[in-house]
Parts: structure tokens; C-alpha cells; sequence
């Protein structure tokens, strides 16, 4: 269970990034008072355009950012209050993840163990359940700077899962990997929902996201602009289609400003 | 978890071979290269010196005088030396210029004539002083033989010498070599140390903090439920462990170079190397070493974590090397002395100090000093890593 209250971060900009902005402003508000919550046993996606806030987010939820305002609970736990519990109770994943090069899968998986603390014998039985199931024996003992994209995303799934997490978070998961190496992680989002855990992840396409979630949001601008259950959002479906519908809620916002 | 991550970098790093080449090769082959390239050349020009046959052009009237006499008595062991003769009116430096003599002597007329009415002659010698050792042969030449004929002199007036000699001077050098030594080249090992403990954190701190960042690797690494002081400490034991192997290395080439490959054949100076060498010394370094490793580790950091290109590091870096550098040839200037005030400046103090732990002259207090400071600027140097690594900007891009 993820549970976002009145979530904003701002982000103090340094002088380097004024210039690039080409403004003025010192801060630069990515989230602004959002509140959703995620179940246990449901796939919540966060739908928004580039730039809307997404990693920002879900940064603030895996405790890489610290909120400004508001509070994140993970579990139960508190991020500012309890960071590692909470953090002991998260998978992560980005679409942009990377791998130590030197490293093997084996040393990686067991590093990551370590970190999260997972007892010798529940190690043991989760690395062989994982590597089964993502078919990594092959290439176990390779080097990372030897392997395929398609291998490394696996790896990076392994990671993710290795000390069994309750609540799993991805960041645009698949965005840059082909359509079979994306499989495996539309496979796992489906996995993890059958054992309960709970998943959220983000996306800037709707069609991913019909075909895997249970709850919607839309965020756009740092601000939610849209939060019910998919069907509740085909319900109230005013366009042609789902994409269409997605871009029309962002773009009554972007109206309603100009106004 | 400090020790796991400090496992796995530290595997990480001693597969990275550019990391191990600064940390571990390097070092060790620094001093036996630079030893021994240096030691052949300088034999081998001595030995090109000393078996050169040298033209001496002798310019004179009366071949026969007694000067020319005695240069041909001087046995051909100290010095093996061919002789050519010239008229004096001859130009002795057109000779010289043109190479076709190393040493010209011109001897005046009538110089047998002079030396038997008691009459001082003058003799000129030309040589280039470019010419290494011609001046040198030439000297050694005109004393043995000046000294053979006053002696004849000193015969014929029936004098006694020693009646003529007011007094003779000993000079005692009461310093030993071990002093001398840390006087003269104990500037060189604090140096050798502060080079290479620094180029050995280099790599790795780059690698650690501004790689993983690059590989985007970090963000993984900060949703692991292990505080961030952690993680930076685990990190910050490997860089350390990278400069104060760097800075071993180098030493156990230094003493590999003198011990096994005997570049250095003055057996004074092997015996108060050996003498150096004593566990006391080596702990008292390695002392010394240590706070400052983690001084350099902690002023690399921050500048790696805000870093976003293995580039920009550095480019960044390369200045602060010299930051470094200076304050280290401090040890080579003479004069400047571990004090109660010279031991409060970084980097200078350890210089200092180690320059006379090498003369074995290092008091407990300024030892004591020493480290305390250093110690301090070291922990200063982590906060700020501590403070760097936890800020947001630093740590996504
Ligand atoms: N570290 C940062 N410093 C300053 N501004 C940032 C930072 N990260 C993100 N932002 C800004 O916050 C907004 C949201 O970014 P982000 O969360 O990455 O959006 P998304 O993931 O939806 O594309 C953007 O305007 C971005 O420029
Ligand atoms: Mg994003």
C-alpha cells in the first residue's frame, strides 16, 4: 500500500539551471499538493506527459527526494520517519537503470541481497525462483559488460525483486527496450498484482497502460488532474478513444490556465 | 552494510584496470625505472669518462722541458691521455674549438731554465667547460705535477715542508647519515607519498561517486534501506585503501629498487636505509599516511559527487592537484622546519614530519601535533563529503 498526502516538492534551481530555463525563478515546483492512494493487489499507473512529474514522484515515494511538503507512507511506514523500513519494503525500477559493468549478475543479485538485508536461506530460494523464472542461469557468471539489453533487463528485474518487496515502483519501465524484452516486464507488473504486492508505475502511453492497470491517474504540470478506476475512466469517456481522452484532460487544463 | 559496500567496490574497483594500474603499477615501477635508467646512464657515462683517451694539445718550443716529462711519467691508469705538439705560437683555442683537443697547455719558453733559477713560470690551460670533465683532467694533471716539482724545490732550498705549513685542517661531520639523509632525501619520501596517495584516490573517487552517477547505477543504490552516511563511508574506505596502497606501492618499489636491483651501491647509505626501515618508522608513516588519504579522499568527493561527466571530475581535479603539489615541495626547500606553527598547515605538516621521521629527529609533540591536525582537517573534509552526498542536486541529474 502506497498512500501520497498533499505530496509537493520543489526543487531549489541552481544558477546553472536558471540559465538554461532562461528565467528568473529560484525554485521550480515539479509536484504540487498531490494525494493518491495504491492497493495491495492493484496496479495503479500514473499517466502524464514529459516534464508532468512522474519520476518526480515516484522519487519522492522510493525516498531518493525528500518531500517538501505533504507526506508519503509506504506500507505504513513513513518515508521522513521510518526511510528504511520504508525503503525495505520497495522495488525500484526505472526504464533508464543501469548496471555495475564489472560485476556479474550472481555478485549483483547477492550485493543487493545484502543491502536489503535478506537472510542466507531466503536468499538462496529467491535467486533460484527468480532466475528460473527469467531464464538467467545461462548467463549468471558474465559479466555485465558482456550481456545483450534484453539479458541486462532482466538482471535489473532480479535486482528489483530479489528481497521480495510488498510495494513495486516503475518509472517508465519499458521505454527504450523492444516489444520482447518489454514483454518481460508487462509479464512480472502482471506477476506481481497475481501475489498481491502492490505495483505502481508510469507511463506516457496510454496503451500501456490499458493494458496493464487497475487505477488511473493522470498528472500533468505537477498537479492530478484525474484519479478513479480504469473502468470508471472508459465510463466517462467523452472522446473517440482512450488516448484521445488522455490528451483531452490535459489540454482542458492547459485551456482552464489560459483563461 | 559499510562492509558490503565497501566489498563491492572494492572488487568493482580491482577489476577496473585503469584503477589498478594508478594504484598498483605504477607505483611499483616508478622507482626502479627511474632508478635504474638513471644509475645506467650515469655509470655508464662515468666509465666512458674515465676510459676516454684525451687529446691534450701541448704547445711549446722544447718538447723535451721537464712539465712535458712529468705529464708523460703520469702512468696511463689515471688517465689514459694522448699527447700531440704544437708550436707556441700556434692559436690554442682554435684547437679547442674546433675538437680536435679536449685540453690545451700552453708552456712558455725557457721554462727548464726558470724552474732551475727558482723562477715561478705560467702555464696556460684552455678547455670548454661544456666538455665534461676536461677541466677536471687538467687539474688533476697541473697539481701532480706542480706538487713533484716543488718538491724539487723544497730539496734544493733543503727545506722541510711540514716547517712551511702553519697548520692542517679536519673537518668532522658529527651528523650521520641517517640525518644527512633525512636532511637531503627525506623531502622525497613525504613527496612520493602525497603524489602517489593522491593519483591512487583519484581513479577510484571518480569511479565511486561521479561512475556511478554516469551509469546511472546511483539511484538503485539510494532506494537500498542503508543510511547514505553509510554508503559514503563504505565508498570512502575504498579510495582511501586506493591512495594508501598507491603510496605503499611506491615505497616497496623504492625499497626493491635499493634491496633486490642494488641501484645504490654506498653501503653508508644502504645501511641507514636499512636502519629507516625500522617497523617504528614505517608504523609512524603509515600514521601520518592515513589522515591524510582520508583529507584527500574527503576534498575529492564532493567535487565527484557534483561532477556529472568522469570529464568534468577531471578537469576539475587536475587544478586541485597542483594544490597539492605545491605545498609538498615544501619539503624540498631548505630551511623550513617542523614547528608548532608549520605543523597547523595541511599537507605541509606531514611533509615536514616525515622528512624527520626519516632523520629519526621527530619530537612526540609535533609527531602528535601533526596528526591531531591533520586528523581534524580530515574529518572537516568528510563532513563536507557527508553534506555534498546528501544534497539532491548532487545526486540525480
Ligand atoms: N533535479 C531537478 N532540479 C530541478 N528541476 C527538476 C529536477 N528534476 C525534475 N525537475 C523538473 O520538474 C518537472 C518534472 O520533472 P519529472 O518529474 O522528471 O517529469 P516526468 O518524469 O513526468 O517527465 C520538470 O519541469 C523538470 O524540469
Ligand atoms: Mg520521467
Amino acid at each position: 500500500m502506497i498512500e501520497v498526502n498533499q505530496l509537493s516538492k520543489i526543487f531549489e534551481l541552481t544558477k546553472k539551471q536558471r540559465k538554461e530555463n532562461n528565467s528568473n525563478e529560484k525554485t521550480s515546483t515539479a509536484v504540487n499538493n498531490i494525494s493518491f492512494t495504491c492497493q495491495p493487489g492493484r496496479v495503479f499507473s500514473l499517466l502524464g506527459p514529459n516534464g508532468a512529474g512522474k519520476t518526480t514522484t515516484l522519487r519522492t515515494i522510493a525516498n531518493i527526494l525528500q518531500p517538501t511538503s505533504g507526506s508519503v507512507k509506504v506500507n505504513g511506514f513513513d518515508t521522513v520517519i521510518a526511510p528504511e523500513q520504508a525503503r525495505k519494503n520497495i522495488g525500484f525500477l526505472t526504464g533508464s537503470t543501469g548496471l555495475y559493468e564489472r560485476l556479474t549478475p550472481n555478485e549483483i543479485i547477492a550485493y543487493f541481497g545484502e543491502l536489503y538485508g535478506v537472510e542466507k536461506i531466503a536468499f538462496e530460494t529467491r535467486k533460484e525462483y527468480l532466475f528460473k523464472l527469467l531464464d538467467m542461469h545461462d548467463f549468471s557468471n558474465k559479466r555485465i559488460g558482456r550481456l545483450s539489453t534484453g539479458m541486462r533487463q532482466k538482471v535489473s528485474i532480479a535486482r528489483t525483486m530479489i528481497h521480495d518487496p510488498q510495494v513495486v515502483i516503475f518509472d517508465e519501465p519499458t521505454s527504450g527496450l523492444d516489444v520482447i524484452t518489454a514483454e518481460n516486464i508487462i509479464q512480472l507488473i502482471n506477476n506481481c498484482r497475481k501475489q498481491g504486492k502492490t505495483v505502481l508505475f508510469s507511463s506516457h502511453i496510454m496503451s500501456e497502460v490499458d493494458l496493464l492497470c487497475d487505477d488511473l491517474a493522470i498528472i500533468h504540470k505537477g498537479e492530478i488532474l484525474f484519479n478513479a478506476t480504469m473502468d470508471e475512466f472508459r465510463n466517462q469517456m467523452q472522446s473517440k478513444n482512450l488516448t484521445a481522452e488522455f490528451i483531452r484532460i490535459v489540454q482542458n487544463q492547459t485551456k482552464t490556465e489560459l483563461a | 552494510m559499510i562492509f558490503t559496500i565497501f566489498k563491492k567496490e572494492l572488487k568493482d574497483t580491482l577489476r577496473d584496470r585503469r584503477t589498478l594500474i594508478a594504484m598498483i603499477v605504477i607505483p611499483v615501477l616508478v622507482f626502479p625505472l627511474i632508478l635504474g635508467i638513471s644509475t645506467s646512464v650515469s655509470t655508464s657515462f662515468e666509465d666512458k669518462q674515465q676510459n676516454e683517451v684525451f687529446k691534450v694539445a701541448l704547445l711549446t718550443d722544447d718538447p723535451g722541458n721537464e712539465f712535458v716529462r712529468e705529464l708523460m711519467s703520469i702512468p696511463y691508469s689515471l688517465g689514459p691521455k694522448e699527447l700531440e705538439f704544437h708550436p707556441l705560437q700556434e692559436d690554442a683555442s682554435q684547437l679547442i674549438l674546433t675538437d680536435s683537443a679536449q685540453i690545451a697547455i700552453a708552456i712558455p719558453p725557457n721554462f727548464d731554465q726558470d724552474q732551475a733559477n727558482l723562477i715561478s713560470s705560467n702555464i696556460t690551460v684552455y678547455f670548454k667547460e661544456t666538455n665534461l670533465g676536461a677541466k677536471q683532467r687538467a687539474e688533476f694533471f697541473a697539481q701532480h705535477i706542480e706538487s713533484v716539482l716543488r718538491n724539487k724545490r723544497y730539496d734544493a732550498l733543503d727545506l722541510n715542508p711540514t716547517k712551511l705549513i702553519p697548520f692542517t685542517i679536519n673537518y668532522t661531520n658529527l651528523s650521520s647519515t641517517k640525518e644527512m639523509l633525512g636532511k637531503y632525501v627525506g623531502g622525497f619520501i613525504p613527496y612520493l607519498f602525497i603524489i602517489f596517495g593522491f593519483i591512487g584516490c583519484l581513479y577510484p573517487a571518480i569511479d565511486l561517486f561521479t561512475g556511478e552517477k554516469e551509469r546511472k547505477t546511483l539511484e538503485t543504490l539510494l532506494t537500498a534501506p542503508v543510511p547514505r552516511w553509510k554508503i559514503l563511508v563504505g565508498k570512502m574506505f575504498v579510495v582511501v585503501l586506493s591512495g594508501i596502497s598507491a603510496a605503499s606501492f611506491a615505497m616497496i618499489g623504492l625499497f626493491l629498487s635499493l634491496e633486490v636491483f642494488e641501484f645504490i651501491d654506498n653501503p653508508k647509505i644502504l645501511e641507514a636505509v636499512n636502519s629507516i626501515l625500522s617497523l617504528k618508522f614505517i608504523s609512524l608513516l603509515f600514521l601520518l599516511l592515513i589522515p591524510l588519504t582520508v583529507f584527500f579522499a574527503g576534498i575529492m568527493i564532493p567535487i565527484t559527487i557534483s561532477a556529472k561527466s568522469f570529464k568534468e571530475a577531471q578537469s576539475i581535479l587536475t587544478p586541485v592537484n597542483f594544490m597539492i603539489i605545491l605545498p609538498a615541495m615544501v619539503g624540498f626547500i631548505p630551511g623550513i622546519e617542523l614547528t608548532y606553527t608549520t605543523a597547523l598547515i595541511p599537507i605541509v605538516n606531514i611533509v615536514l614530519a616525515s622528512k624527520e621521521l626519516v632523520a629519526d629527529t621527530l619530537g612526540i609533540d609535533l609527531l602528535f601535533l601533526t596528526f591531531l591536525v591533520m586528523t581534524a582537517f580530515a574529518v572537516l573534509s568528510v563532513v563536507l563529503s557527508h553534506k555534498r552526498f546528501g544534497r539532491e542536486s548532487n545526486i540525480i541529474s
